[in-house]
């Protein structure tokens, strides 16, 4: 087993012996439902009022979504996935509510039972499903309130809820705070890497993510190198804390408003006019999405994620680097908060172009590429793992299609998902990551 | 009063009635829920653009998405194509529609129409066995699913023995056509109460993901 996927499986047992561990007050059944109910009440709107009233079952959605394509098993139907909140919808804030309510049935607790299985173990959040129906239903933002509801019935698996009381309490996650980000940045000071931490003022932040901390501090030294060959005035703000925001993939709202307030205040405090995210999909996409909404008011800076930053340098002529020698082919895989969520296709492909790859497309790529499987948690998740396995075996399959040499992506989330896929299926692709690549071949 | 008579009188107008006023209460009610303000920064402001994009090419899956929709995908399009060309091009139908609107149109020859809804009846009969069979559409079919597909096929099964003169039991010609003006009736009045809405709902939905994906610079 590699050092990574043998860092990945202690993480993994890691949070699931937290989990066990984690004292929580377990809530009466007609309270959980209660509860449930409340979020939904406060975050259906016009939008999924009219998503909701379209839906067809026709269940097309079904067909894109890996976990029913590798299982065959109909309860992965996306839109089955947010039956409670549809039948909450009809009944209780629909028009015809008031007929409905005699002939359809009421949320029960055996109902969330269900649904927490389906919504945290076999839902990465990817969107595929978003993308082909035909009566154009978002499901996805739908799955993040179904996750917010469940959470809010303190019913989420005992790994999230160990994290999110980790957030809240101490401000860290799995243990990675401050003090590690200094480490990690005195480690690659020692190798000569210039890291600025902490600088009171600075026109670009970037953030530092516990996970990279973790496993890939290679990707920590690739950014500094890249911002430090720019010339840029920039820094990292240690108490910027994690920039995964895992909390926006466990559904605790107030774990996940925390965080986003934090990153924004320190972003604000040092006066920068940009936010660097660096590999990390929710994190890009909790922070370019739910940032501004948390905070209620626009964000002063923009916010991108590394990717799309060094691909905007690179278009731009501002970063420069070495063509690589010839004969190099890779295949991207599109991170979905990255991707489908936040619309960035081509600035990774430019970066790769620059390195003068060839870049082999999968038959699924940009906006219908599959997820590597692991999206929105579950590669931590160990009940998911039969689950995450045939998901990954599609994402196989297709990245083996392209014959490409490797596979290229920009999400340490995805980046672990591949890794130990690969491990637990023998799979011989090498996984690298474009921040890197980039770095290594710096003009 | 006939069935026949009061299928095309007080039968019809109260399908109508119940068909407008409960349209337009969902249509209402639906829309008049308010949206919630985004205060991100949008990637892309080509609202109109987009969302008018999405209505269209919503039609038009890319193939990897398509090629495993492909049979619900034609047989989608096969059977509104048919029932809609034998609603209102067949030369009895025609007629109907003068009355109310004092105008009528070119019509197909009969032969045709009856072949289109031949093969529109066997599409929906097929689409009721998969819902049937098929492990996704088991789990997620409802009540309402069955109760429109029934409603849309007891149409062309009464159309087909009316025009065929076919009595079943003694049954009478003017019986079987007063028994399908009735089935379109019942159609109308189960329309604003299920999944028929779609006809009303598809295109703002379709509007409304192509809005959202502009926001964050997807085309959808």
């Amino acid at each position: 087993m590699s050092a990574v996927a043998t860092d990945i499986q202690r993480l993994r047992e890691e949070l699931r012996d937290r989990g066990a561990t984690v004292k929580t007050t377990e809530l009466p059944p007609a309270e959980r439902v209660a509860r449930v109910k409340e979020v939904f009440a406060r975050r259906l709107d016009g939008n999924m009022a009219t998503y909701l009233e379209t839906c067809l079952h026709c269940g097309m959605c079904a067909e894109v979504c890996h976990f029913y394509e590798a299982t065959g098993e109909g309860k992965y139907t996306p839109i089955y996935k947010v039956e409670p909140l549809r039948r909450f919808y009809r009944r209780e804030l629909a028009p015809m509510g008031w007929l409905r309510k005699l002939v359809m049935r009421d949320i029960t607790p055996a109902d969330l039972d269900e649904w927490q299985k389906l919504v945290y173990d076999a839902c990465t959040q990817c969107a595929r499903c978003d993308m082909i129906c035909p009566m154009g239903i978002q499901i996805s933002p739908m799955i993040a309130v179904m996750r917010e509801a469940i959470a809010e019935a303190g019913m989420q698996p005992a790994e999230n809820k160990a994290l999110a009381k980790e957030v809240l309490e101490k401000g860290t996650l799995m243990g990675v705070g401050p003090e590690d980000y200094r480490r990690v940045a005195a480690d690659l000071a020692a190798q000569g890497i210039v890291v600025p931490l902490d600088k009171p003022k600075a026109r670009v932040v970037m953030l530092m993510s516990a996970m990279d901390a973790m496993l890939f501090t290679s990707a920590i030294a690739a950014t500094a190198k890249i911002m430090n060959r720019l010339g840029l005035d920039w820094t990292f703000r240690t108490n910027a804390g994690d920039a995964a925001v895992f909390d926006w993939t466990s559904g605790d709202e107030r774990a996940k408003a925390a965080a986003l307030r934090k990153i924004v205040a320190e972003t604000v405090d040092a006066g920068a006019s940009t936010l660097i995210v660096p590999e990390c999909g929710h994190g890009y996409a909790a922070v370019r999405w739910d940032g501004a909404n948390v905070v209620g008011a626009e964000l002063p800076f923009e916010v991108l994620s590394i990717s799309e930053f060094v691909g905007r340098e690179i278009e731009a002529g501002r970063l420069k680097v070495k063509p690589l020698p010839a004969g190099k082919s890779v295949t991207y895989h599109d991170p979905c908060k990255i991707g489908r969520w936040s619309g960035v296709f081509e600035e990774p492909r430019s970066a790769l172009k620059a390195l003068g790859v060839e870049i082999r497309e999968m038959e699924s790529h940009a906006k219908t590429n599959y997820c590597c499987g692991g999206g929105a948690g579950l590669v931590l998740n160990e009940r998911a793992n039969k689950l995450r396995a045939g998901a990954f075996h599609i994402k196989m399959r297709e990245a083996d299609a392209t014959g490409a040499g490797s596979v290229v992506t920009a999400c340490g989330h995805c980046r672990m998902t591949f890794i130990a896929g690969a491990q637990h299926a023998n799979w011989q692709k090498p996984i690298e990551s474009l921040v890197e690549l980039v770095a290594a071949n710096l003009a | 009063m006939t069935l026949l008579e009061f299928a095309r009188g007080p039968g019809m107008q109260w399908a109508l009635v119940i068909f407008l006023v409960g349209v337009a209460w969902r249509l209402v009610g639906t829309f008049l829920i308010a949206r919630r303000r985004d205060l991100s920064k949008p990637k892309g402001t080509a609202y109109v653009k987009a969302g008018a994009r999405s209505m269209i090419m919503r039609s038009i899956p890319p193939h990897e998405l398509e090629k495993n929709i492909q049979f619900q995908h034609l047989t989608g399009y096969a059977w509104h194509l048919g029932f809609f060309a034998t609603l209102l091009l067949f030369g009895p139908h025609v007629p109907f529609f003068q009355q109310f609107l004092g105008f009528g149109w070119p019509t197909l020859p009969n032969i045709v129409v009856l072949v289109i809804a031949g093969f529109t009846l066997a599409i929906l009969i097929a689409l009721v066995v998969r819902r049937i069979i098929h492990p996704v559409m088991r789990q997620i079919s409802t009540l309402d699913d069955w109760i429109a597909v029934f409603l849309v096929i007891i149409p062309l099964v009464t159309g087909f023995l009316s025009y065929a003169h076919i009595g079943v039991m003694g049954v009478r010609y003017e019986t079987l056509l007063g028994l399908h003006i009735l089935s379109i009736e019942a159609l109308l009045v189960w329309f604003p109460f299920s999944k028929l809405m779609h006809l009303f709902f598809t295109f703002p939905s379709r509007y409304q993901i192509g809005v959202s994906m502009e926001r964050k610079g997807v085309k959808a």
